[in-house]
């Protein structure tokens, strides 16, 4: 008799649907809530490909930076959908990602998180995953919407585990809810609420093999055999110290309505990108974790995006690509401007749905709502879609992190890196760092408060 | 070297160049081991400069650990518990996702489009159906499917996707008349005092195969660096905290699985304690899952698992859990004992870089038992198992998957192709056209003469009924058959795969198709477009797609790089984005004649041609193209991009693929047993 080869995916609908209270991990603790030293308990990143509707080779002005300054600025056209969060987000003009590879995509991609040329450095939410979230019990979360419809190589993925070594998001919001929720395959044998003795007795059996295994090979792929120690610590912690979820997320459940596993239809991305974003909050109002990446599509993508329904470019009648309406021409004019400007529109309308999910939930560590204490990130690999500069980058926080940012205004740089906003959330997130990125830059200045 | 002609200076060059002047640090260049004398004999004619044998130990492969590709995990737990994959289901969650088990069998409704042609009338500016399909629009915009005037035939016509079962409707013309379907005589009261027309639309049930035994769907994807199309790149094969867990859930699935049938696979019966057994399973498995003998505190210790649940099946699922997800059997091992001033493998690592190298699967009882014996140490202990492996199945397989990697169309399996224009580009399909890759790859590589040529050239092909049908030739009367070449076609330049994987969603593009001869098959590298180059010309109802492409080419700026694409891209234009034949480009007339300009190193000379055969004769005829899939397959076995380092060993393996007249097998052999796939820096 064979068993059935999928049984996961049953167990998914069971759990979703009967609600069971699952033996979990430790969360956690409202003891050590950060918010109350000015601190965020958690950052996001929100990622965009092909860039924004910039200035134009022509010289138009951009329709996405904001005009202005401080707390009395313009809400940018493209940025509209925002409109109800102008006083939650902190805009920035004026950044740059520096000259290597100026001009095209993947070298953009590659420094976007990491701000390393080449992609040859971690990037700050692995950085942060590892050191401010490493008290949680998923150090990170890295979600994507259909990333991987074309078999894309490495260069697409933005966040980097260590020096060129990208790390492939999950496009699946069904696998990732049981990941992330599921206990498991069924039949381990544990008392709810007590650690399972046999995985105890499996991941003691693999934490020997990894110390014998290093203790052979000495210094040889330390990096690569470091990382595999660091993420088996990351299962047996979660294996041995378990606790019930708190009483706010006792029946998780994932709304994937829409949603087809396995399909990259164009016509279901709005749902799976809604459910990667839902299940972001969730497993963070859980207290699951404290680092996520939400990765949409990817730079270049041949994704349809007059195919989402529902959305301001939805249009049957004409095909056009993500990547395809960035490459509308020297002018802001003509049918792929026209796509481009409302797919800017869109994920900034996605984005305003993260947000508005943040708000509505009071922070389970205390400190007000979840996005009065969190750091939310929006950003794409390179500034205008057609021109490709790297220069004017398109970037903006959201959230007060705990108090660590005071949103509401439009900062203007003057071609300063990136790298220092990356270090600014390090140190918005409790990582005083003195640098980041391959310059080393220090935090930029009036982004913390 | 710049390309002549390069007046602007844009960088247009090849590969080759970049490499050239940082020339390889020859090292020390001591003897690899037992292996050299016999291995390098070859050398001895090499022009390279250095001593013979010795010139390619400049190759510095680093020592490393090599994680399991998806692939390779799932097909070696199916070696070691003999799994099986269900050619029957008991239950939906067997069957491919929207299909669903009925009796025993996979089966999933599908719907063939629907087509209206509706006789004209004067006057007429606009028809379009509403009805219970589509919500009864009103007008177009509102989501009314438009038939479109066909002033040939007078007649209004369209063709739609609708769902099995009875569905009313009518025709709106000039959105505003609400009127029957003239040439539909099936009618029903509309309530109104008028009637609607009934369609009444039949589903077609497709059996498909139920879902193969594959516990490593949710890892995450491998990462490829840029320019390396393989899934097993060395360096970027890394357990993150996600892959930690899913590996032990894997573990946890293969070892219900193996225990549910260990009549397969389990080696003993447990008697008494079961201690005997559980020594037995450890030593035995353990050296098949671990790839070579465990010392005796090991085999203790997975014993002591199996003996230490309530039950042996407990404890028996425990062990293989933690054996599962132990690193010890997620990598493999090319690390070497030292041998002078560098390393060799162990007959043990060797049996799994060739086992792995051919089979993408865990070395077999027979290939370890060579690697304990010491047979592995010898040029001809090698030579011999190589051949052995050669002659399995499992080889051939392993050929096909290097070549859909190699050409990057793996991606054909899921990229969006517009469903309206090509209803009949499926899952379905799209496996077959993965498949034709496959079979021709391996039947050159094994069966066919020719090897590489004829993977070039081949005039022949596979098919089955749906490729059949969309090459338009009479379907197969077997599953799949060998078959000429459909007409315009030779070779893989022939093959749908690559046409569709080089093509957007609804148009052709000459200048992927072009780039794709460029870097897969020549290796030829050229820059990023500038930042201000423009995009994807639009789709002009007045120009065909090389029209519209043309301006690149009257540029000459953007010229200088595409006067070696976007010609050579013109030549596909007969194959439209899936890859099926067209006379014709949205009305226009095709102009598919071509011009290969600098086919070796990016300079000035020019052939031209006017078919795909003709291409494939003109790439075959090339040094570069030979010398560019010795590389890939470099590249593949290696587990990492070449260095200046490894020129001398590609120039090597070059030399041999040529005096071999392109013997794919010749090649996997000469690669397999070169003195710098068996030692270490």
């Amino acid at each position: 008799m064979r068993l059935p080869a999928c049984s996961r995916r049953r167990f998914f609908s069971t759990v979703a649907g009967a609600g069971l209270a699952l033996p979990f991990f430790e969360l956690l603790q409202p003891g050590r809530a950060r918010a109350a030293n000015g601190l965020a308990e958690r950052l996001i990143v929100f990622y965009f490909p092909n860039g924004v509707a910039g200035t134009s080779q022509d010289g138009q002005p951009s329709q996405w930076h904001c005009t202005g300054g401080g707390s009395n600025f313009e809400l940018s056209s493209q940025l509209q959908p925002l409109a109800g969060f102008r006083d939650e987000c902190l805009f920035l003009n004026g950044l740059s990602m520096g000259p290597t590879d100026n001009g095209n995509h993947p070298g953009g991609a590659r420094k976007l998180l990491t701000a390393a040329d080449h992609g040859n450095g971690e990037s700050i939410d692995q950085m942060l995953a590892r050191t401010a979230g490493a008290d949680a019990p998923f150090r990170h979360l890295n979600l994507g919407a259909m990333v991987m419809h074309d078999n894309p190589s490495g260069d697409a993925f933005i966040s980097y585990s260590g020096p060129g070594a990208p790390v492939a998001p999950q496009d699946d919001p069904v696998a990732a809810f049981e990941y992330l929720f599921g206990a498991g395959v069924p039949g381990g044998g544990g008392e709810p609420g007590e650690p399972d003795p046999r995985q105890v007795t499996v991941i003691d059996a693999v934490l020997d093999d990894m110390d014998r295994l290093r203790a052979q090979l000495g210094d040889l792929d330390k990096p690569k055999l470091d990382l595999h120690l660091e993420s088996l610590r990351e299962v047996e912690e979660r294996i041995k110290n378990v606790s019930d979820l708190p009483a706010t997320c006792k029946d998780p459940t994932l709304d994937t309505t829409g949603v087809v596993p396995g399909s990259y239809d164009p016509s279901t991305f709005p749902a799976v990108l809604r459910a990667q974003i839902d299940l972001t909050v969730l497993a963070m109002a859980c207290g699951l974790s404290r680092v996520g990446v939400i990765q949409c599509a990817h730079h270049t993508s041949d994704i349809v995006i007059t195919q989402f329904p529902g959305t301001e470019m939805y249009d049957p009648g004409f095909n056009i690509t993500s990547h395809g309406a960035s490459h509308y021409g020297s002018s802001h004019a003509g049918q792929n401007y026209d796509a481009h400007f409302q797919q800017g529109r869109y994920w900034a309308d996605q984005f305003a749905y993260l947000l508005q999910s943040l708000a509505d939930r009071p922070d389970p560590l205390g400190g007000g709502s979840m996005l009065d204490t969190s750091v939310v990130l929006f950003c794409t690999e390179v500034s205008d879609g057609n021109t490709h500069e790297h220069h004017n980058m398109p970037f903006l926080l959201a959230g007060r992190g705990g108090g660590a940012i005071e949103p509401g205004r439009l900062l203007g740089f003057d071609g300063d890196r990136h790298a220092g906003l990356l270090a600014a959330i390090a140190h918005a997130m409790g990582e005083p760092v003195g640098g980041f990125g391959d310059t080393g830059t220090a935090p930029l200045s009036g982004i913390l408060s | 070297m710049l390309v002549a002609g390069m007046a602007t200076g844009s960088g247009c060059r090849d590969r080759g160049d970049s490499a050239a002047g940082t020339d390889t640090d020859t090292g020390t260049g001591g003897p690899g081991g037992a292996y050299d004398a016999g291995l390098t004999e070859g050398d001895s004619e090499t022009e390279t400069d250095g001593e013979p044998g010795d010139a390619c130990m400049a190759s510095r492969a680093p020592r490393q650990l090599r994680l399991l590709t998806r692939h390779e995990y799932d097909a070696t737990v199916h070696d070691l518990f003999a799994l099986v994959d269900p050619d029957s289901c008991s239950d939906d969650a067997q069957c491919p996702a929207g299909a669903t088990c009925e009796g025993a069998t996979c089966q999933i409704e599908t719907v063939l489009p629907t087509s209206f042609e509706i006789p004209g009338q004067g006057g007429w500016n606009s028809v379009h159906l509403a009805g219970s399909f589509n919500d009864w629009p009103g007008t177009v915009a509102e989501g009314g499917w438009a038939l479109d005037y066909d002033a040939g035939a007078g007649t209004w016509t369209g063709s739609f996707e609708i769902p099995a079962g009875q569905h009313l409707y009518k025709l709106v013309i000039d959105e505003s008349d609400w009127v029957p379907d003239p040439s539909n005589p099936q009618t029903a009261d509309d309530g109104f005092g008028g009637s609607n027309s009934v369609l009444d639309v039949e589903g077609q049930t497709q059996v498909v195969p139920p879902r193969s035994l594959t516990f490593t769907e949710d890892l995450p994807a491998e990462v490829r660096p840029t320019g390396y199309p393989f899934d097993n790149n060395a360096a970027t094969g890394l357990v993150t905290p996600v892959h930690a867990e899913q590996y032990m859930r894997a573990a946890q699935a293969v070892a219900a699985f193996a225990v549910a049938e260990s009549d397969a696979w389990l080696p003993c019966a447990p008697e008494g304690d079961g201690s005997v057994c559980a020594q037995q399973v450890a030593t035995q498995l353990g050296r098949r899952a671990f790839r070579r003998p465990l010392d005796d505190d090991e085999v203790s210790k997975y014993a002591d698992l199996v003996t230490g649940e309530a039950s042996f099946d407990d404890g028996l699922r425990v062990a293989l859990q933690a054996m599962l997800a132990s690193p010890y059997f997620v990598y493999r091992f090319e690390v070497g004992e030292p041998q002078g001033d560098h390393f060799v493998l162990t007959g043990y690592e060797l049996a799994a870089a060739l086992s792995y190298g051919l089979w993408g699967t865990t070395p077999d009882d027979a290939l370890l038992d060579a690697a304990e014996a010491g047979e592995l140490s010898s040029a001809e202990g090698v030579q011999a198992q190589v051949q052995r492996l050669l002659e399995d199945p499992r080889a051939r397989e392993q050929v096909g998957t290097f070549a859909v990697q190699w050409l990057e169309v793996e991606k054909v399996a899921t990229i969006d192709k517009n469903a309206a224009m090509f209803p009949s580009f499926d899952a379905a399909l799209r496996r077959s056209v993965l498949e034709e890759t496959r079979r021709l790859a391996a039947h050159a590589t094994f069966a066919g003469p020719g090897g590489f040529d004829t993977l070039l050239q081949a005039d022949y092909t596979f098919v089955d009924a749906a490729l059949a049908g969309l090459y338009e030739i009479d379907p197969p009367d077997t599953d799949w058959a060998q078959v000429a070449a459909p007409p315009g076609r030779a070779g893989i330049l022939g093959h749908a795969s690559v046409l569709a994987a080089n093509a957007y969603p609804d148009q052709t593009s000459p200048v992927r198709r072009g780039l794709f001869v460029r870097r897969a098959l020549l290796c030829q590298e050229l820059p990023d477009p500038p930042p201000d180059a423009g995009g994807v010309p639009d789709v002009d109802p007045n120009a065909s797609t090389r029209e519209r492409f043309e301006q690149h080419m009257n540029d000459p700026y953007c010229a200088s790089c595409h006067q070696f694409i976007d010609p050579v891209g013109f030549g596909f234009e007969h194959f439209d984005p899936v890859g099926a034949w067209r006379d014709e480009d949205a009305g226009h007339s095709i102009d598919a004649t071509g011009q290969m300009r600098g086919l070796e190193s990016l300079s000035d000379d020019v052939q031209d041609f006017s078919t795909i055969p003709e291409l494939a004769s003109i790439v075959a005829g090339s040094e570069s193209a030979p010398a560019c899939f010795a590389t890939h397959y470099f590249r593949y076995t290696h587990g990492r991009l070449e260095t200046s380092d490894d020129e001398c060993a590609l120039e090597n393996l070059a030399r041999r693929f040529s005096e071999a007249e392109h013997d794919v097998v010749a090649l996997i052999v000469s690669t397999l047993t070169a003195p710098e796939f068996m030692v270490r820096r």
